[in-house]
């Protein structure tokens, strides 16, 4: 499960009692759901039982690996829906009450509240799915796959369909009273983000009935189908943490422009910052977002292929070399693919806010990391004889080097106002 | 020089011998029963065959670029413990039939690899074989009549939680089989100890192997009642496993690239040559593995040695050639510093900042002062010299050249140990390189 934990969004108190009431009806509705099932489908307390309560307990263990904004493996859903088979809507819901409260790490107690709550929900909802849709209460009398695909496959997918949908919604409700994001937009993104891997989930749910019951290996079914995936855990978790050195790897290459340019020191990351906030200011969606923010990271890489003294000094060398190094830094990267969104930028920063007009706005990026440029080269850095301009002054000045920039003075502005909020790169 | 490939040739005749008694085992104890198998049961075997060549084709290449076919083996895995299968006769064949129906499979994804142009691999597939056949001959034919592990499947008698753990124990002892032949194998291809190639291939290997080991006897366990539709369905795991695993190594393949980039920095600004800094990471690696350095190791000493020169990058005036052995002493210290200060802004490479820094370090400081120099720098140190003396030709000529000029600094400038395992890798194409293609990258 996705974590839902409420965020203070400007905290007017309505959001935040907004929030809890919705929290509280979900729980509600999770807990009296998993005790009308109880009362009208009794439960058996047996082996199954115990061992899918102890499985529910042990995701405790396992946090969802995500890489990038995408959730590779999480163990509950399987858990889950296995119980939805093997247990009925009761047992579902309880092992939902088990598993709900259970996350490892600093998760607020309203998100933990709220979890219970949701996965009691998706498990009695997703048990009764699993039987109108034809499921098997006696899945150990199945023989022959045709038959147990209609008898367990089929049910589980459905269950599976179901969860996945209710799930959605009850996650974007949250997010639509803490955050405002409309639920269709929130739906959408995280229908995007996680959809087919639950569905996989649902296929992996399946293997363990199947071997748990028709094929009659028992609770053991549990760790024969589990172990790959632990492997495969391991291995998103290894994963993880090297896109992580990855994008660490870079900062080598901003280290490498410094050490050159020794004026530059924090240019780069402020350009990064300024860059990233522009585009999100102009509505840039997350992935255009980053590329555009590392673009601005990266924009003068190209100034390390110049003879140290030309970066360093000035005059007209310095004037001519400073129309190379855009084109060269790009070159250098043209080898790493997840840099491909940031390479026109990274190559058209500088001619971008030159020229006048005939500016499409595939160029966009480009000028919004050109002006993020100027703007710190006139305030930070300054020129060779060291003078800075006030910010206001600077600004003035990009209003007056035409269309191109003076349009961009806006989302500048706004970049300036969140720095000064949240105390960025200084 | 000559001794190691005739030591490797020797090797090969071992290994194809070896696979051919395994062959001609299987042959004798399974073909009569041959025939009559084939007609009985061939909608399983076909399944059989067709998983393993499907899972032969879509091998996984390590980060190491050591080749790993995981899907197979399970299928292979799988072969060896069917007993009842819904819908179909019980799989109640000899030990010898399994070893020769994976034998097929085997020779067959090799024809389509080889017609791909890729490799055949001989000894990576008598290792395969060899295990399939002991978890074979254990699962099958093992225990007094009648109680053998496929027995007690088959008729039930004994709890299935039971058979699914010996099944795994049997499954283990045949992987086992083969990490140990595989890495033997390997060792002496590439010219590093046995120790280190079997570790390696069981760090390297281990995770996904054991993945394969449950979800073989899975396949076995679930046919009862699922028929033929769980081999490819009781894969799945697995797959997901694979796909995983998958996108790790790509995404090593992309973190290398990207310490890559930084080696072209220096060559885009005219300091060092061009490709100088891939070359020195080429032989660098290979010395390391010829002196059984751990994989994770070899990764460092590789990023090192793609980095050496990056401190050069703030110099006002470039060295003539780049050639940094030709460089003053002091010099070379302070590009090395520098490279190490430049590093060390990214967090987790503080080794390879170390390494770096260590690049120019007489060894005789090492021997008479005991200063701490690790390994991989002085494997960095000879490395950079090579290169830079032959310019990165292959000559004869400026080769030896060049080793005889390494070879006058022996002991004062350069460890006799390291500048062995140079000689070792220049006249020898295979050592030290994992990839089973000739002359293949990592």
């Amino acid at each position: 499960m996705t974590d839902g934990s409420p965020s203070a969004r400007g905290t007017p108190r309505t959001i935040g009692l907004a929030v809890t009431a919705y929290v509280v009806a979900v729980t509600a509705v999770g807990l009296g759901l998993t005790a009308v099932a109880l009362r009208v489908e009794g439960l058996v307390i047996g082996p199954t039982l115990v061992v899918l309560v102890l499985l529910a307990g042990l995701t405790w263990w396992s946090t969802p690996i995500v890489v990038g904004d995408r959730t590779r493996l999480t163990f509950s859903s399987i858990v889950l829906l296995s119980a939805m088979a093997l247990l009925g809507p009761a047992g579902a819901g309880l092992v939902g009450i088990v598993m709900g409260p259970l996350q490892r790490g600093r998760v607020p107690l309203r998100a933990r509240v709220f979890n219970t709550g949701q996965s009691a929900t998706l498990g009695v909802v997703g048990g009764a799915a699993y039987l109108v849709a034809g499921g098997s209460r006696q899945a150990a009398d199945l023989d022959g796959a045709l038959e147990i695909i209609r008898g367990v496959g089929i049910p589980i997918l459905v269950a599976d369909v179901v969860q996945i949908g209710l799930n959605l919604l009850l996650l974007a409700g949250i997010v639509r009273l803490s955050q405002g994001v409309p639920m269709r937009v929130q739906i959408g993104r995280l229908a995007r983000t996680t959809g087919w891997a639950y569905i996989g989930y649902g296929v992996v749910a399946f293997l363990l009935v199947v071997l748990w019951q028709p094929a009659g290996v028992g609770p053991a079914a549990a760790a024969l189908v589990l172990a790959p995936l632990l492997v495969a855990r391991w291995a998103y978790k290894q994963y993880a943490e090297e896109v992580g050195a990855q994008h660490r790897a870079l900062e080598v290459l901003v280290a490498a422009v410094e050490a050159k340019a020794p004026h530059l020191v924090g240019h780069s990351a402020r350009v990064a910052e300024l860059s990233g906030w522009m585009a999100e200011h102009l509505g840039f969606g997350p992935a255009a977002v980053s590329d555009t923010r590392r673009a601005g990271m990266l924009h003068d890489l190209g100034q390390t292929t110049l003879p140290t003294a030309v970066v360093r000094g000035s005059g007209p060398a310095h004037e001519t070399a400073l129309d190379i190094y855009p084109g060269r830094g790009a070159a250098l990267l043209r080898e790493l693919t997840f840099l491909s969104g940031s390479l026109p930028p990274i190559a058209r920063h500088r001619a971008a806010v030159r020229s006048d007009g005939g500016a499409g706005p595939e160029d966009l990026p480009a000028r919004i990391v050109g002006v993020a440029d100027e703007f710190d080269l006139m305030t930070e850095v300054g020129t060779p004889g060291g003078d800075v301009l006030p910010p206001g002054e600077a600004i003035a000045r990009l209003r007056e080097s035409g269309e191109a920039v003076a349009e961009l003075v806006p989302a500048l502005q706004s970049a300036l106002a969140r720095r000064l909020v949240v105390g960025g790169e200084r | 020089m000559r001794s190691s490939s005739s030591g490797r040739l020797r090797w090969d005749l071992l290994v194809s011998a070896l696979g051919a008694l395994v062959v001609l085992y299987a042959v004798a104890t399974g073909w009569q029963d041959l025939g009559t198998t084939l007609v009985t049961h061939e909608r399983t075997i076909a399944v059989l065959v067709g998983t393993i060549v499907a899972g032969e084709l879509a091998r996984l290449r390590m980060p190491s670029g050591r080749e790993i076919a995981p899907l197979a083996s399970a299928s292979a895995l799988a072969a060896c413990f069917l007993g009842p299968i819904e819908g179909e006769p019980a799989f109640d064949v000899a030990a010898g039939v399994v070893v020769l129906l994976v034998a097929f499979a085997l020779a067959v994804a090799a024809v389509v690899r080889r017609v791909r142009g890729g490799a055949v691999g001989l000894g990576l597939a008598v290792a395969n074989l060899l295990g399939v056949a002991v978890a074979a001959e254990l699962a099958r034919e093992t225990g007094t009549p009648g109680s053998s592990l496929w027995d007690l499947q088959a008729t039930r008698n004994a709890s299935p939680a039971m058979v699914a753990l010996v099944m795994v124990l049997v499954a283990a002892l045949g992987m086992g089989v083969e990490v140990v032949v595989a890495s033997a194998s390997r060792s002496q291809r590439q010219g590093s100890p046995w120790t280190a190639a079997l570790r390696d291939e069981l760090e390297e290997a281990a995770p996904l192997t054991f993945a394969v080991i449950t979800s073989g006897p899975m396949i076995a366990l679930m046919a009862p009642a699922f028929g033929l539709a769980s081999i490819p369905a009781a894969l799945f795991p697995l797959a997901i496993t694979y796909m995983a695993v998958f996108r790790f190594a790509r995404n090593r393949s992309t973190y290398r690239q990207t310490i890559a980039t930084l080696s072209l920095l220096t060559e885009h600004g005219g300091y060092t040559p061009i490709a100088h800094a891939e070359r020195v990471a080429a032989t660098s690696v290979r010395i390391g593995r010829v002196l059984a350095l751990s994989e994770r190791d070899l990764r460092e000493l590789e990023y090192a040695a793609l980095l050496h020169d990056l401190g050069q990058i703030s110099l006002r005036q470039p060295i003539p050639g780049g050639a940094t052995v030709l460089a003053a002493p002091s010099d070379q210290r302070d590009i090395a510093a520098e490279g190490a200060r430049i590093i060390r802004h990214a967090e987790g490479l503080d080794t390879v900042a170390e390494y770096v820094e260590g690049q120019t370090t007489p060894y005789r400081l090492v021997r008479e002062l005991g200063e701490p120099v690790p390994l991989p720098s002085r494997i960095l140190k000879v490395a950079n010299a090579y290169d830079d003396l032959t310019g990165g030709s292959s000559d004869p000529d400026r080769v030896a050249a060049a080793i005889e000029r390494i070879h006058l600094g022996l002991g004062y400038e350069y460890d006799p140990e390291i500048v062995d395992a140079l000689v070792k890798v220049t006249s020898d194409v295979a050592s030290g390189r994992v990839a089973e293609r000739e002359g293949a990258s990592r």
